[in-house]
């Protein structure tokens, strides 16, 4: 058992030391960039993945210390979005500082001689230094700790400084002491497994070892779950924040038209997602200009059709089946199906054989406006299309249903909570896929010459190092006929062990998507990590980068493109 | 208000099958079937029949949620042959299963008739590719002949006659398993 631990000591600071080195030279970059007023977005990148993978080979080990000094260093790091640290020196002097510390816990645990002396006091400084840095950029964007951090005790600190700014969120003390204590607990919880691991390590074992881990694990699996959902709890608000916000809006758009309209508002109490909140604001407030716009007939119109001079719009929400049914109504003419059908005849879409539903349903298709003439409330370039895309990026569903004369209701099915995360976006061949940008150390422009095959051996360059490489259109199976040399573009993903390079067509920004599963008929398909749908409806497969880096690491350029290259007139070494 | 709401909806479906073809009365069946199938007489059974290959085919109109035009399908890398992708449904992510090819028909691209049967079945949806959507069968359970060894393709549970056509009354379920198990659609396709 010794023997084993020691050989997983040897492997652990041959993986770890090189990353130290590598963080420090980083940094030494980094602080020219910032120095010459560069944000040094790829170098920090860099210096953070680096970072997080020594935590994560500590922490895997037990190593309390290294894994405390990295996790202290995280947090002191700027985020990749901050901007540049106006006086970097002391920063990058403190992060210079914890990363000789942490060369020398690497090389110390192959012996096992603990510095936790060293480690507090670095730990100490480190959080000191990280309170005076929040607290000089608090006023500018405290908010943004809040939507960046998922874990327990920072979301708590975010929200504990919390004001009405988008992305924080007010709680209760109590509530932050009870959160607290789980925290707490849970800390108890992996505490105690250390110590146990600790002991197998040495070969230590005692009677009932099997028994008490059991019921720590049990313990461990209910705090770490009542600790979600409290935290779940605290992401929720009524939507009436949201509804309410309409009211003035609405009296702003009847006085323009000189037309009495109601608001009303149903089942403003339900309880939603902050995040799905502040991104449905937008959406309704498309959906309501359109009601306004489209569907309410003026004060003459209404009467002749004996319907009450004023409109009525209505927003309502409600649970059901453990999801959020919000609608939209009013009481307007309704959805002119004379007007989608020419429209559709117009963009040639031939709709003989649809469905009232169907033709109802064609207002969500891009370019589908049905004004006939364009007022300040409508025409401003965005369409429905564009809303049902915003709706299903947040794992939701958009219905319209409509009678004419009666009037039209959005019906909009939300998810309670979405776990948002930030994906970039890439196309390879005529295919677009997202990775997570947790996995990404780099995306750098690379052309041939930065591309060399040894031993069937695909290597790319980057920065003064090679990194293995694999065309992502083979890797995905793509059906184009372009290879790793014609691509433009690399990704270099860092996942468990594993490090490559991803070489791809054509790079787009990073966004927030909504992860959804994807159905058992896919369970082979080892790669995917789920799918996401983007703007406009379109359905894109998420990559699962531990199994890509996986596959990058051992693939082999295929035998055929030697002889290929050697038909060309290449030299084959 | 909310509930003008659902009057509406339940109001089209009761006129949206005055002028329209054959996809407004498979609409209005649909959430016929789905709200009351108290309405069928007990010994008849309702079908959504299809054609794949020149041949008819039939699966329980209770088994389908929906018939949609083919919109763009995703391609999932390394997905089992007989799968073809995944569609968005108006927010969901829904698995397009390519039927042809889980019976053994050979796969072939979609056209402008082609259309998605959206199925449930076991609480799982997703969705079969057809070359076109033809009918809304409805038959008595005692015009339905059992499937004679050879003569339909495995997966059928029937064979409905209907003039002098066969329509092969199938399962989704089954469908979807003929296609899991390509081993068998390989056996097959050996023999063809």
């Amino acid at each position: 058992m010794e023997e084993i631990f020691s050989s997983l000591a040897k492997d652990f600071v041959d993986e770890t030391q090189p990353l130290t080195q590598e963080v420090g030279a980083l940094l030494l970059k980094l602080e020219e960039v910032w120095r010459a007023g560069g944000n040094g977005k790829s170098l920090l990148r860099g210096v953070r993945g680096g970072l997080h993978t020594i935590k994560g080979n500590a922490a895997m080990m037990g190593l309390s210390d290294i894994e405390r000094v990295a996790h202290a260093l995280e947090d002191v790091c700027p985020k990749v979005s901050d901007e540049p640290p106006r006086d970097p020196g002391g920063l990058v002097q403190l992060l210079i500082e914890g990363c000789d510390l942490l060369g020398a816990l690497v090389k110390s645990a192959a012996s096992g001689d603990g510095e936790t002396g060293r480690a507090d006091a670095f730990v100490a400084r480190a959080a000191a230094a990280e309170v005076s840095l929040r607290e000089a950029k608090a006023p500018s964007n405290g908010g943004e700790v809040a939507q960046e951090t998922g874990a327990a005790n920072a979301s708590v600190a975010a929200a504990v400084e919390g004001n009405d700014r988008r992305g924080s969120a007010r709680i209760a003390d109590e509530d932050v002491d009870e959160l607290l204590e789980l925290a707490g607990e849970t800390i108890v919880g992996q505490t105690e497994l250390l110590r146990m691991h600790g002991r197998f390590a040495r070969g230590q074992f005692e009677v009932g070892d099997v028994a008490s881990m059991d019921r720590l694990l049990v313990d461990l699996g209910r705090t770490t779950r009542h600790l979600r959902d409290r935290l779940l709890r605290v992401r929720l608000a009524p939507i009436a924040t949201l509804f309410g916000r309409f009211g003035r809006y609405v009296r702003d758009l009847a006085r323009e038209r000189g037309q009495a309209i109601e608001l009303a508002i149903e089942g403003g109490d339900t309880a939603v997602d902050r995040a799905i909140i502040s991104r449905l604001y937008e959406p309704l407030v498309h959906i309501v200009r359109n009601a306004v716009a489209h569907g309410i007939e003026s004060a003459d119109e209404r009467q002749a059709a004996g319907k009450p001079a004023g409109a009525r719009i209505l927003l309502s929400a409600r649970m059901r089946e453990g999801r959020v049914d919000v609608r939209i109504a009013d009481d307007g003419r309704g959805l002119d199906l004379l007007a989608i059908a020419a429209k559709a005849d117009a963009q040639g879409i031939d709709t003989s054989d649809f469905s009232e539903r169907e033709m109802q349903r064609l207002i969500f298709r891009a370019g589908f406006s049905t004004a006939k003439e364009v007022t300040n409330l409508a025409g401003r370039g965005v369409g429905l299309d564009v809303v049902a895309g915003a709706v299903q990026g947040l794992g939701g569903s958009i219905d319209v249903r409509s009678t004419r004369g009666q009037g039209t209701v959005f019906v909009l099915d939300l998810p309670v909570t979405v776990s948002l995360q930030k994906a970039l976006i890439f196309g390879v061949d005529s295919e677009t896929f997202a990775v997570p940008t947790g996995f990404i150390l780099d995306t750098i422009e690379i052309q041939e010459k930065d591309l060399q095959e040894i031993n069937r051996v695909l290597l790319a360059s980057w920065r003064g190092d090679f990194v293995r490489g694999i065309d992502a259109g083979r890797l995905l199976g793509c059906q184009g006929l372009a290879q790793a040399w014609a691509r433009p573009y690399a990704i270099i993903l860092h996942a468990g062990n594993n490090r490559g390079a991803l070489l791809v067509d054509w790079l787009s920004g990073v966004q927030e998507i909504v992860v959804k599963p994807l159905d058992d008929m896919f369970a082979a398909c080892r790669m995917m990590g789920g799918a996401t749908i983007l703007a406009q409806g379109r359905v894109v497969p998420i990559l699962d980068c531990m199994e890509v880096a996986r596959r990058i690491s051992k693939a082999l350029m295929p035998e055929r493109a030697v002889e290929e290259k050697a038909e060309a007139g290449y030299h084959v070494f | 208000m909310s509930s003008d709401a659902e009057g509406a909806g339940a109001r089209h479906e009761s006129t949206g099958d005055k002028a329209e073809p054959l996809l407004a009365f498979a609409d209005a069946l649909l959430a016929e079937a789905g709200r009351e199938h108290s309405d069928v007489p007990g010994d008849v059974r309702q079908f959504v029949t299809f054609i794949l290959h020149d041949r008819e085919y039939g699966i329980p109109i209770l088994q389908c949620r929906e018939i949609v035009r083919v919109s763009a399908i995703t391609r999932v890398p390394e997905a089992p042959a007989h799968v073809r992708g995944v569609v968005n449904l108006r927010g969901h992510i829904v698995p397009a299963v390519d039927t042809r090819s889980c019976l053994g028909l050979g796969s072939v691209p979609t056209t402008a008739r082609s259309r998605l049967i959206v199925v449930e079945v076991a609480g799982r949806q997703f969705a079969l590719i057809v070359d076109r959507v033809k009918r809304i069968l409805r038959v008595a359970m005692s015009a339905i002949e059992p499937v004679t060894e050879g003569a339909a393709p495995s997966g059928a549970t029937g064979v409905a006659r209907v003039g002098d056509g066969v329509i092969h009354l199938m399962d989704a379920a089954r469908v979807l398993r003929e296609g899991e198990s390509a081993v068998g659609s390989n056996a097959r396709g050996k023999e063809a």
